[in-house]
């Protein structure tokens, strides 16, 4: 059996840093991954990082406008914690290498971010994930470490009050293994496949999360997602909000610049839920364009000129040129919102440690939460560094006090037996068709605007899904990258996790952030302002609630 | 539907390590639209036709690099590759996977070698203990010290160079137009202070083995151009160095023949790549050419107009000064 002091699930930067805090401090560290660490979906993001760096700004006025984006249901104090370490952040990961976008004063070059007081988006031309993801590898690279590359997260084994290890599944060869782990950090990235229409990579499938869930976690506000205002058409691949703080508009058939009449002040550089719910409003009553592919509204870059949009926006061209035959110099590109980031996640403290001992959670896997109910754009690079530090040194000083672990050969069986019968049936239910149903139902019932019928309709489809899932049937017989086995793994993560998104955005009967019911569209603070916390049961998520932590900002409405 | 919907004719190659026996290609048929990414083709036949065809893929926006495969015999990812223009040229789309990395099963290969090189090179930040980096705060760096990154950033490390490489398939000790255009990315960081000892290092079994046939620029699909940065590489090796290996002595003495006298003179080529006394070794190539060609022994007389090439190299002398 493998054994190791810490082990790191998910190789994206949260997991990567994680991973290099937890060698910092001296502990034996593995990572498991389902994906070469370089290929993570943290490398898609594009736009950039924030940080207060910028003379005419302030940490307050960061920690001010993330209160404010997240709808004040963040946790203040894990807010000033994050907006505080964000300049430091920025400064390690330009020593490590990364390769940021400059001033000609020799400065961090940055750019415009909606829902900011200032200019505060550091990047690295449209790939500043990338650009960070290339710069951390780097780093971790001089550091001794193991790397399970292309293994699966299968089970955590929590016994006697505490992580044990987990169980995992190595593509490459088709076995299931064993790691014993003193501690355990979650930092497997979201679950955006649950959607059709999504921005997120395929291998977004929130394993991390069920998983958790499965071994007892608390589950924390699901119910907000958030839909990213500029995916391009049909292929839902993502179009930075870096765009349009570089001064792109968006307009509708007519023509006209509708922000104006949604966010008179600050326009295309609203939150994002507010420039989500007016694209779709505008679709709705029939303002936008139409095609074979839906509705849609123009995202204008032209007036910037050439020059600007081929140095700034390069990827985004390329995006726009290959997979849409659009060139944004010349003319428009057509954008519909898309599913795009999961506010919610496995419930964390600062530190990254959740309700079971030995676990702990970074990342958008992870909810702090910093970002409330809606999350503002260039913070979620800052999150999974920030959070992976605090959850890597959490973890190994846990590791350092515990106790060594055991795992039995049953941990394994548990896994494993079910497994086998899925490839034995005969006959029974395919993993891509529960999931295209799913994300079917997920489009249908619980996307932008919601409301409790439709709501209580779409719960009952993903548990009618649920009980199909029962009868899961691989007919992949191979050892080796058996993808309809590892499809069928996923689908089930997908599965129980679309089940409590139904469920807490049934039991909110408020509208806030991103989470907005046409049947209760304002925001119910004497109620609602809590945090939804799920707890696995036996007939499905036991909800209950927390309070959301206050320092210095009382709750206002939000006007942008 | 879309009305313009064509027939696309899948030739995808199978074949399954544990399993054995010989590889098959096996032929799907789907009806898509022409501007479908190829990607997006194989996903659909996975769901719907054959969920035991594998491969990798994650992203499908070209950052990932993931799904690097070869596409009617090129280098391509398949996210970004579509299938109108496929079947357009070739009537078929025949897609295998990379090559000069081992196959595991249908498309996925064992990318251990690609890595094993990418190591190599060292890719990390060198420090001088004596320039520490500025406390607390980001270094310094001009837009012109970015630009002389060139496009190496943007390099996703999805393999398809080292896939259309004939260097790497001809001496797996080549390191690989990647790992070169990375090298190429931390010789012109100014935040690093190994570069000296960096571009001698990489010249033994390295550097030199390349090529020149760009075909890794061809093949990599964010324009990074490695072989153009591994020409960059070569001339600063030359710089820091001169001639100490064949590949760089090989490349001042084509220089100078062609400087003396517009011509190459064979012979004295190969006195300047080998040594005199490796010519020995070269004596039985030399005699079979020798026998087909006896004016290489002539010592060729200077061309006509040769005074143009001095002001030429006088001129690209004067731009290198000027370059990283």
């Amino acid at each position: 059996m493998l054994k190791h002091e810490v082990v790191v699930v998910g190789a994206g930067l949260a997991g990567q840093r994680a991973a290099l805090a937890a060698r910092e401090a001296g502990r034996d560290v593995a990572i498991v991954s389902k994906l070469h660490p370089l290929r993570s979906h943290s490398g898609a993001a594009q736009g950039g990082i924030n940080a207060a760096l910028g003379a005419e700004d302030s940490v307050d006025t960061h920690i001010y406008d993330t209160v404010k984006g997240s709808d004040y249901l963040g946790d203040q104090d894990a807010i000033e914690f994050f907006c505080r370490e964000a300049g430091p952040t920025v400064v390690e990961m330009e020593h490590f290498g990364t390769v940021f976008s400059r001033s000609p004063d020799g400065s961090l070059a940055r750019r415009a971010f909606g829902g900011a007081g200032f200019p505060r988006t550091i990047y690295a031309a449209d790939r500043t994930g990338l650009a960070l993801l290339q710069g951390l590898w780097e780093r971790l690279g001089i550091e001794q470490f193991t790397l399970y590359n292309e293994w699966d997260l299968m089970r955590l084994v929590v016994r006697d009050g505490r992580v044990q290890g987990l169980v995992v599944f190595d593509r490459i060869h088709g076995i299931f293994e064993e790691i014993a782990a003193k501690s355990v950090v979650l930092a497997t990235g979201p679950a955006g496949r649950i959607y059709g229409r999504t921005t997120n990579a395929h291998t977004c499938t929130g394993d991390g999360i069920a998983v958790a869930y499965d071994a007892g976690a608390f589950v924390k506000d699901m119910e907000f997602v958030q839909f990213h205002p500029t995916a391009l058409l049909e292929s839902s691949i993502l179009i930075t909000e870096g765009a349009r703080g570089e001064g792109g508009i968006l307009k509708n058939a007519t023509g006209e610049r509708f922000m104006t009449r949604y966010a008179p002040h600050v326009l295309e550089l609203a939150s994002r839920d507010v420039v989500s719910r007016a694209i779709v409003t505008e679709v709705a009553e029939g303002r936008g364009f139409s095609g074979p592919y839906g509705g849609y509204v123009h995202l204008e870059l032209m007036h910037l000129g050439r020059e600007k949009i081929e140095s700034r926006l390069q990827e985004i061209c390329d995006f726009s040129r290959h997979f849409a035959g659009i060139d944004p110099v010349r003319e428009p590109i057509p954008v519909y919102p898309a599913q795009h980031y999961m506010m919610g996640g496995i419930g964390t403290n600062i530190r990254g440690a959740t309700n079971l001992a030995g676990v702990f959670a970074a990342g958008e896997a992870a909810c702090v939460s910093i970002h409330g109910a809606n999350r503002l754009g260039g913070n979620s690079l800052l999150e999974t560094l920030v959070f992976g530090q605090q959850a890597g040194k959490a973890a190994a000083e846990y590791a350092a006090g515990a106790p060594a672990t055991q795992l039995r050969a049953a941990d394994l069986e548990a896994v494993e037996t079910p497994l086998r019968a899925w490839s034995s049936r005969p006959d029974g239910e395919d993993p891509a068709r529960l999931r295209t149903e799913m994300q079917q139902t997920m489009e249908r019932y619980a996307g932008i605007y919601r409301n409790e019928a439709d709501l209580f309709e779409g719960l009952k489809r993903i548990r009618a899904l649920r009980a199909r899932f029962e009868r899961i049937r691989v007919v992949d017989a191979s050892k080796v990258y058996n993808l309809n086995l590892t499809d069928a793994v996923e689908v089930g993560h997908m599965l129980e996790l679309a089940e409590i998104i139904f469920v807490g955005a049934y039991a909110r009967t408020e509208s806030r952030g991103a989470h907005a019911r046409t049947d209760f569209p304002k925001r119910d603070d004497a109620k609602w302002m809590r945090h939804t916390m799920a707890e696995k049961g036996p007939e499905g998520p036991r909800l209950s609630y927390t309070p959301v932590a206050f320092t210095r900002w009382e709750p206002k409405e939000r006007v942008y | 539907m879309p009305a313009d919907a064509i027939s696309a004719k899948f030739d995808v190659r199978r074949w399954d390590a544990v399993a054995g026996g010989a590889p098959r290609y096996q032929r799907y048929e789907l009806e898509l639209a022409p501007h479908t990414p190829i990607l997006s083709a194989l996903l659909r036949i996975r769901d719907e036709v054959d969920p035991s065809l594998t491969l990798r893929y994650s992203c499908r926006s070209a950052i990932c690099g993931s799904c690097a495969m070869q596409i009617n015999s090129k280098s391509r990812l398949a996210c970004e590759t579509q299938v109108g223009p496929e079947m357009d040229r070739h009537g078929r789309i025949v897609v295998e996977p990379m090559r000069n990395q081992p196959v595991l099963r249908d498309l996925v290969v064992d990318q251990s070698p690609f890595w094993t090189q990418y190591d190599r090179i060292e890719p990390h930040l060198k420090l001088d203990p004596a320039h520490p980096m500025p406390e607390g705060r980001p270094t310094s760096m001009t837009p012109e010290q970015v630009e002389r990154f060139k496009e190496t950033p943007r390099c996703i490390a999805c393999a398809a160079c080292y896939s259309a490489c004939p260097a790497v398939e001809a001496d797996a000790a080549f390191p690989g137009p990647m790992a070169l255009a990375k090298l190429y990315r931390f010789v012109v960081d100014p935040r690093d202070h190994a570069t000296q000892d960096r571009l001698v290092r990489i010249q033994p079994n390295g550097l030199w083995l390349c090529l020149r046939c760009h075909l890794c620029t061809e093949a990599c699909p964010k324009d990074v151009r490695p072989s153009e940065r591994i020409r960059d590489l070569k001339e600063m090796a030359i710089a820091v160095q001169g001639g100490t290996e064949r590949g760089s002595r090989h490349a001042i003495g084509f220089k100078e023949n062609i400087e003396d006298r517009g011509l190459l003179s064979e012979a004295k080529l190969v006195r300047q790549t080998y040594g005199a006394a490796g010519m020995i070794g070269q004596l039985p190539q030399g005699l079979r050419i020798w026998r087909k060609k006896p004016e290489v022994l002539h010592k060729p007389r200077r061309i006509e107009g040769a005074d143009e090439l001095d002001r030429i190299y006088e001129a690209l002398d004067r731009e290198s000064e000027g370059a990283p």
